[in-house]
């Protein structure tokens, strides 16, 4: 189920809504709020799923607004504000890890509890990221994924309507990472207030899993996982024990509202 | 029509296994493995050495261009190459083909390095502006695709601005503010030097090329055949806005090999043709398509772009042949008379005024280049000349003397 909620200045999100339960944020990955539907469907067997769409990856023209990360930060604010969650649990997986990461640090008190899945924003001349941008489309399932044969199929021709939704999310996403991911978090993490779980893939060919190391040093209140065997894809390639590994965290803490 | 003589300045000693051991021309292929600087030495002094012998022989105009870290072109500043071209040609009109102003910064930078071409050269600057290819913006530049077309149409508009303020003005850009505007020197040409546009098929480029009176110039090594549909483009969107559809509004870029026969066009020229298909054109594919550098619009038009047509390409690049490159039209070789019955054709199929031709391909030697440019102008441009003469070309520098030149040591 989706909605459009009106937010200041004109504009407007579409947040797509699942399960009852404590409220649960998630911001989606690369490939945008419908490729993530496993995830959000598994989560919504225990938690009412509040699932926004990032400004830029229907239309284009909202990043006319959203310029930067501070703006998007910020608009994720204003987004949990119209929906009333004064403090959700906030989810995301990589490019929407990197934003729940923002958000909390932009707005600590939005956040109760933060759970980044391969988190991108980070960076380290040991071991860098790799340029997601810089390889040729038939070449990304081996960098996202530890088992490629789990990559979406190549399938028949996609359409051109396909083909340009995927080069909306993926401008979008270049927007905000490209060319360094590092967008000044490493010098905002200490404000964030949640008790934080990183959860990375062994084999993660993208954002290398030393990366959870730097995220702890960083985090004020935070606990890593590293699930073997798994890529950057963690909600694909490894759904089941990520979902165990969030939920044992959240079971950990108190229950939320 | 005019004639004008471009050179790319490739580095003329890429190895015979380089598609084999390095996946790319662009970007990072290694300097320090590759780069001899002697061998740069040569090549920039023989390639300037030929700019000045097209201003000898006649060419309207000499052209250089700007990419980045790459052996496809050693022009990281187009502008430094003029400066040394300013000071030993008189008649050539200097056409800088161009400055990729979203990389300058401030754009400003532009503004005043064109305007010292322009008063050093006595008025004979033609100042072309290129967005630039995905790999010299996004990947050498650091550029973001999705913001790049923005921030280069606002640089152009504010290098025009300081080119023709009447008195120092603050700007509040989007991507660049300034306090202060207020270049020194200002440009010799008024209003301002013409403004030529390289595009590569983008949608939006016609349409503003249209609306801002610049010239649009199709840059292309796939030949006039493929070439059609892009210029279509462009004289629809004249059309749209009721504008002449005056072919000075338009350029070109053509490979040429000028020879007695076909026997020794192919002798002459094949292999540096060759060299520069298979060598110079060896474009990773996974640099040429960052998102958001297409527009959406562009990508549902189904144009491809100049440079993911040759990444795509690239297999076929590499089985090419001399016969293939001639019958597709990549370059237009063979007797006089042949050259000026293709160039006819070519002509009267893309309605282009300002006729681009690169005489040099990628690593032939000095000579072979002075013949070919030699032969062209004394045997291609004047049954070339009149065609188009109806027109007025508005799109060129009005300084029509030699310019001054130095006063010498005596």
């Amino acid at each position: 189920m989706a909605e459009s909620v009106a937010l200041g200045g004109n504009r407007q999100a579409v947040v797509h809504r699942a399960g009852e339960g404590s409220a649960v944020v998630w911001l989606h990955s690369l490939y945008g709020v419908d490729a993530d539907a496993p995830v959000i469907n598994a989560l919504a067997r225990r938690y009412s799923v509040f699932a926004p769409v990032a400004p830029g990856f229907s239309d284009l023209a909202e990043l006319d607004e959203i310029r930067d990360i501070h703006d998007l930060a910020l608009h994720y604010d204003d987004v949990l504000e119209a929906l009333d969650l004064s403090s959700p649990v906030v989810a995301g997986h990589s490019f929407g890890a990197m934003v729940a990461a923002e958000l909390a640090a932009h707005v600590p008190k939005r956040v109760s509890r933060l759970v980044l899945l391969s988190p991108l924003g980070l960076w380290n001349d040991r071991y860098p990221v790799t340029d997601l941008f810089g390889v040729p489309p038939a070449e990304v399932p081996a960098m996202l994924y530890a088992d490629t044969t789990l990559a979406p199929g190549s399938g028949p021709q996609p359409d051109v309507e396909s083909v340009i939704s995927l080069v909306r999310g993926m401008t979008t996403v270049a927007r905000f990472l490209w060319p360094i991911p590092d967008r000044g978090i490493s010098r905002r993490l200490h404000r964030v207030r949640a008790p934080t779980l990183v959860v990375h893939g062994q084999e993660d060919r993208f954002v290398p899993a030393a990366y959870v190391n730097d995220w702890l040093a960083l985090l004020p209140d935070a606990r890593g996982e590293v699930i073997p065997g798994a890529g950057h894809m963690l909600t694909v390639e490894a759904l089941d024990r990520t979902l165990a590994a969030v939920e044992a965290f959240l079971g950990q803490v108190e229950a939320f509202a | 029509m005019k004639f004008h003589f471009f050179h790319l300045m490739p580095y003329p000693d890429l190895p015979d296994d380089f598609r084999e051991r390095y996946h790319g021309v662009w970007v990072d292929l290694p300097a320090a493995e590759l780069f001899d600087p002697m061998t740069g030495h040569q090549a920039y002094n023989d390639y300037l050495d030929e700019l000045e012998f097209a201003d000898q022989v006649g060419f309207d105009g000499i052209c250089v261009n700007e990419h980045h870290q790459n052996a496809y072109g050693l022009m990281p500043s187009p502008n430094l190459m003029m400066a040394a071209l300013a000071r030993r040609t008189t008649r050539s009109k200097l056409i800088v083909m161009g400055d990729s102003v979203a990389l300058y910064n401030p754009p400003t930078r532009v503004a005043e390095e064109t305007a010292m071409l322009d008063v050093l050269s006595g008025g004979r600057l033609v100042a072309g502006f290129p967005v630039g290819t995905p790999m010299d913006t996004v990947y050498c530049y650091g550029e973001t695709p999705a913001t790049l077309r923005d921030k280069y149409r606002e640089g152009v508009q504010l290098v025009l601005r300081a080119w023709q303020a009447t008195e120092p003005f603050a700007f509040n850009g989007r991507y660049t503010q300034l306090r202060y505007v207020n270049i020194w020197p200002r440009p010799m040409q008024k209003p301002h030097p013409p403004v030529w546009i390289p595009g590569g098929g983008s949608v939006e480029t016609w349409d503003w090329c249209a609306d801002h009176n610049f010239l649009y110039a199709y840059l292309s090594y796939f030949g006039y055949l493929r070439a059609r549909r892009v210029m279509e483009g462009f004289w629809e969107a004249v059309e749209r806005r009721n504008l002449e559809p005056n072919p000075y509004r338009a350029g070109f870029l053509q490979f040429v090999g000028v020879a007695d026969n076909d026997a020794e066009a192919e002798r002459l020229y094949a292999r540096h043709a060759l060299y520069f298909y298979n060598r110079c054109l060896h474009l990773y594919p996974g640099f040429t398509s960052p998102p958001g550098y297409t527009s959406l619009a562009t990508i549902r038009q189904g144009i491809e772009g100049q440079i993911k047509l040759a990444a795509d390409r690239n297999k076929e690049l590499q089985d090419l042949t001399w016969p293939q490159i001639l019958e597709r039209g990549y370059v237009v070789a063979g007797s006089p008379d042949s050259v000026v019955q293709q160039l006819t054709e070519m002509e009267e199929t893309l309605r282009v005024g300002h006729l681009m031709v690169l005489l040099h391909f990628g690593d032939m030697p000095r000579d072979t280049v002075f013949y070919n440019t030699r032969r062209f102008a004394e045997e291609v441009v004047p049954r070339l000349r009149p065609m188009w003469s109806e027109w007025r070309d508005e799109w060129w520098p009005a300084t029509e003397t030699p310019s001054p030149s130095g006063r010498g040591l005596g």
